[in-house]
């Protein structure tokens, strides 16, 4: 039941978007009680369903009158609970602000409202030659402006860049209400560099209303191979030795062989069942040159000890590998009844350390651990197996994934490479950066959000932040 | 460039050679109320509005070590103040690079291209300066020295002030140490070229390079006294207006293809007489246009940022308002810097503000004055109109800087 202090701004909301874009009972509001972060949940006091620019511009200002917390949420895929409405107040869901509003191809740009969907975005541009490149493995439901508010990676990052190199601008709802352009179409705009600073904030900074991409060329040509290894050593080393002998692949994913045997019993593809992992090694590009690169990458692997490596023969072999790739985390459900998915960085060089570090975690607390991740980025996914209905497994999970983690900051690296902080990492955040450090990101919060009434206790710890020490692991995927 | 002493008024410069040092000196600064100047190679200090109030000039020439460079991982962790060159030599050693392309690379320091976002005609593929720095540290105008982002190149946590900063000009912060991620050398690269015999026949071929199966480092429109005579490109055709130059990079096989490829492209557009430039020529080329954007004795030098397909029309009007200016146009990305050969502050209402800015706002962008001889240009001058998110650009800098000491009064800002 929404609190009766706010049953006028319900009243007043109603007024700016109609009843029919507004929820206030509990039994609608309970589906937004959370994210794909499962292990806090709250629920919103009222949900808004924004048509336009304008809208969100009034129901920011409803708020600051009422002085009460507001936060965007997109398709709400985000594994890092960025999308918790701590404390309530009123959820601003921009889903229905779906529109692609322009398409340019001569100046490689698109438009879209927040709410499209990332893979619509594909689609709409298929049979030009373009397509936006940020590919995260949610892009069927997730929306662009939670790929900007997260900054969202995916498996083909490693050659053509995250969210944030493919932004050109941003339109955004401030948190005094304005609307304000940053950026656009055009590529350098005079000042500070605030679109760029905005994505990523994970919705702390302001709601964005409009989003200016950069469209890229497909690629004339494309060699997908699969490396198969006797050790997960010579996997990461052939990781090292393809970058290091100069070729960026569009995409390089490894699977080790606890989830190759689900990922086999689900898709029947005919990975070894006693390979200790294998490589998804995509290179494109010139049709000239990938020959010359796939051979030197066969070259590489088998120097490193791999076993074989073989090519997809046709188009549609590589696509049934890459929907190994990208529904792995659908064929977990095989190994156990629940699992978490951790989003660690280390050094690539540093990964063959890692993945045996992992393996030792994983023995040490009694929980199997299996991998599968974007290896050419060093962004590690270890998938942590359990049964949530024994309450010392999840003790023990628990402890292994801040174990895995405090390793990757050891390790020099970071605690997320494309999830984002949200309430999940938090406590994490004082391990990755020192007082100064987050004093600074404290004072960018200031400028933007000044009265913290936008997406308050997200991202970093201050004191309105405390009390999200974690009791339970998510089962949840990664992307 | 011009010498520091005739740009800024400074009574002193210091010259830090660890990070503490410098920290000292802009905390000592703050307490006492000085304004500071941050300077790298000192090859840039004429972009922005001129600097008024006298301050203490801080030197990042000592601060200009290797922190670490795992060669492997394709990042490297630098002193701000290393000289874009030393820094260019350390990764080739590895065959590896920054693509960034900026005048005087001998002088220019890291520090002073972040903190400008300066970039050069291979932008067109491998993008800007804020593509590739991932971690950061800087001294704030408190004399706190902070950091964001790390050494990998995939990392969410925490605000992204490697954005902020770069870009910056060093009013938010002193940069002391960044990290960037690298990209592999090219084994090879090369360049076609042809004379345009008028500027309506440039639209479609540059429309035509967006579709292409070519994959250009560099699409380079140049027009102007400066390219007609040029050592490699040599005289340009009689009666052409100027030239569009395609730089190509990949492995000597992929450079053969492309370099056959968009003669074939260009053929069938009606480009005859297309010519390649490789090997030592190509190297020299590059130089060239690497070096364009500097010129100090012209008295006006802008950059304009337009939609793409609106170069040309953007070119014609820089012609019109001086048939003698010479232009290098990255016309890929939109990008036009015009070197003026006359321009007197009696233009500077009418040319500039009336006719540059409008009509790069037409186009989908701007103009900002990137060196200038002229007296008294003002904020509107030179970086254009304050716009909503100058003000909020303006909290931001009252949060880092809230005494307003950091290179005072050149920026954006309307309140300092």
């Amino acid at each position: 039941m929404i609190s009766s202090a706010l049953l006028p701004i319900a009243d007043e909301l109603r007024r700016v978007v109609g009843g029919e874009n507004v929820l206030a009972a509990h039994s609608d509001l309970v589906v937004y009680e959370c994210d794909g972060f499962v292990i806090e949940k709250n629920c919103p006091d009222v949900v808004v369903f924004p048509r336009s620019t304008e809208d969100v511009a009034a129901i920011v200002k409803i708020c600051n009158r009422y002085d009460v917390p507001f936060l965007p949420r997109g398709a709400g895929t985000s594994l890092a609970g960025g999308c918790l409405p701590v404390g309530g107040g009123v959820m601003i869901v921009l889903t229905r602000m779906k529109q692609i509003l322009e398409i340019n191809l001569r100046d490689r740009y698109a438009i879209v409202q927040p709410g499209v969907v990332n893979l619509w975005l594909t689609n709409a541009l298929k049979g030009t030659g373009y397509h936006y490149a940020p590919d995260p493995s949610s892009q069927g439901a997730c929306t662009i402006g939670g790929n900007v508010a997260t900054n969202s990676g995916g498996p083909h990052t490693l050659k053509y860049g995250v969210t944030v190199n493919h932004t050109l601008g941003i339109e955004g709802v401030m948190t005094d209400g304005s609307i304000v352009e940053f950026g656009g179409p055009s590529e350098d705009s005079p000042g500070l560099d605030l679109t760029g600073t905005l994505v990523g904030s994970e919705g702390t900074l302001v709601v964005v209303t409009k989003v200016w991409v950069r469209l890229t060329r497909n690629p004339e040509g494309v060699r997908t191979m699969l490396g198969v290894f006797d050790s997960a050593d010579d996997a990461t080393n052939s990781i090292s030795a393809i970058i290091g002998a100069g070729i960026i692949p569009a995409a390089l994913e490894m699977m080790d062989q606890g989830i190759l045997v689900a990922v086999e019993a689900a898709f029947h593809f005919g990975f070894p069942p006693d390979a200790k992992a294998i490589l998804l090694i995509e290179v494109d590009g010139l049709e000239a040159g990938l020959d010359a690169q796939r051979d030197r990458i066969v070259e590489l692997c088998l120097q490193c000890g791999a076993r074989e490596v073989r090519q997809a023969r046709d188009a549609a072999e590589r696509l049934l590998l890459w929907k190994c790739r990208k529904q792995a985390f659908g064929a977990v459900g095989r190994l156990s009844p629940s699992y978490c998915t951790q989003d660690g960085v280390v050094p690539r060089t540093k990964l063959p350390y890692i993945l045996r570090r992992i393996g030792q975690i994983g023995e040490k607390h009694g929980v199997r651990i299996v991998n599968v991740f974007h290896a050419g980025d060093g962004n590690i996914h270890p998938i942590l197996l359990f049964d949530e209905r024994d309450p010392a497994q999840i003790e023990r999970v628990l402890e292994a994934s801040g174990e895995i983690l405090d390793e990757c900051i050891a390790c020099g690296g970071s605690v997320t490479g494309e999830h984002g902080i949200g309430v999940e990492k938090i406590s994490f955040m004082r391990k990755l950066f020192n007082d100064d450090d987050l004093a600074a990101m404290t004072r960018l919060r200031v400028a933007f959000n000044p009265d913290n009434r936008l997406s308050p206790a997200k991202m970093l710890p201050t004191a309105g932040a405390c009390g999200m020490e974690q009791k339970h692991p998510g089962r949840r995927a990664a992307l | 460039m011009t010498a520091v002493a005739d740009i800024l008024p400074l009574s002193e410069t210091q010259s830090p050679d660890d990070q503490a040092t410098l920290v000292a000196i802009v905390a000592d600064a703050h307490a006492a109320g000085t304004a500071l100047y941050p300077i790298g190679g000192g090859t840039s200090l004429d972009y922005g509005l001129p600097a008024l109030r006298p301050g203490i000039g801080i030197s990042l020439a000592k601060l200009n070590r290797v922190v670490d460079y795992p060669a492997r991982d394709m990042t490297i962790t630098v002193e701000a103040g290393i000289t874009m060159d030393q820094l260019a030599a350390t990764l080739a050693s590895e065959l590896q690079m920054l693509p960034i392309d900026v005048p005087h690379s001998g002088l220019a320091t890291l520090g002073g291209v972040v903190a400008t976002a300066f970039s050069g005609p291979r932008r067109y593929r491998y993008g800007t300066m804020r593509d590739y720095v991932i971690g950061i540290s800087a001294v704030d105008g408190r004399g706190t020295l902070f950091k964001a982002g790390g050494r990998v190149v995939k990392n969410v946590a925490g605000y992204d002030f490697c954005k902020l900063l770069t870009g910056s000009l060093g009013t938010l912060g002193v940069i002391a140490q960044v990290t960037l991620r690298i990209k592999p050398l090219p084994q090879s690269s090369a360049f076609l070229f042809c004379d345009l015999r008028n500027l309506s026949s440039c639209e479609p071929l540059l429309a035509a390079l967006v579709i292409s199966r070519t994959t250009p480092s560099a699409i380079e429109l140049l027009v102007g006294p400066h390219w007609r005579e040029n050592a490699v490109l040599g005289l340009s055709t009689a009666g052409s207006v100027g030239r569009l130059v395609v730089g190509l990079e990949g492995t000597a096989s992929e450079v053969e293809w492309l370099l056959g490829q968009l003669t074939q492209e260009w053929r069938a557009l009606g480009v005859t007489a297309s010519r390649a430039i490789t090997e030592r020529e190509a190297t020299e080329l590059w130089g060239d246009l690497r070096e364009f954007p500097s010129a100090p004795d012209a008295p006006l030098v802008i950059k304009a940022s337009v939609l793409p397909s609106r170069t040309v029309e953007f070119v014609r009007l820089v012609l019109q308002l001086d048939p003698q200016a010479s232009i290098q146009a990255h016309a890929g990305n939109g990008i036009v810097i015009a070197r003026f050969s006359q321009f007197d502050s009696a233009d500077v209402s009418r040319g500039l503000i009336g006719r540059l800015q409008p009509a790069a706002r037409l186009a989908g962008g701007n103009v900002v004055v990137l060196s200038n001889t002229l007296a008294g240009l003002t904020r509107q001058a030179v970086w254009g109109n304050a716009t909503a998110a100058t003000h909020w650009m303006g909290k931001v800098k009252g949060q880092f800087d809230p005494k307003g000491l950091l290179n005072p009064g050149r920026f954006v800002y309307d309140n300092s």
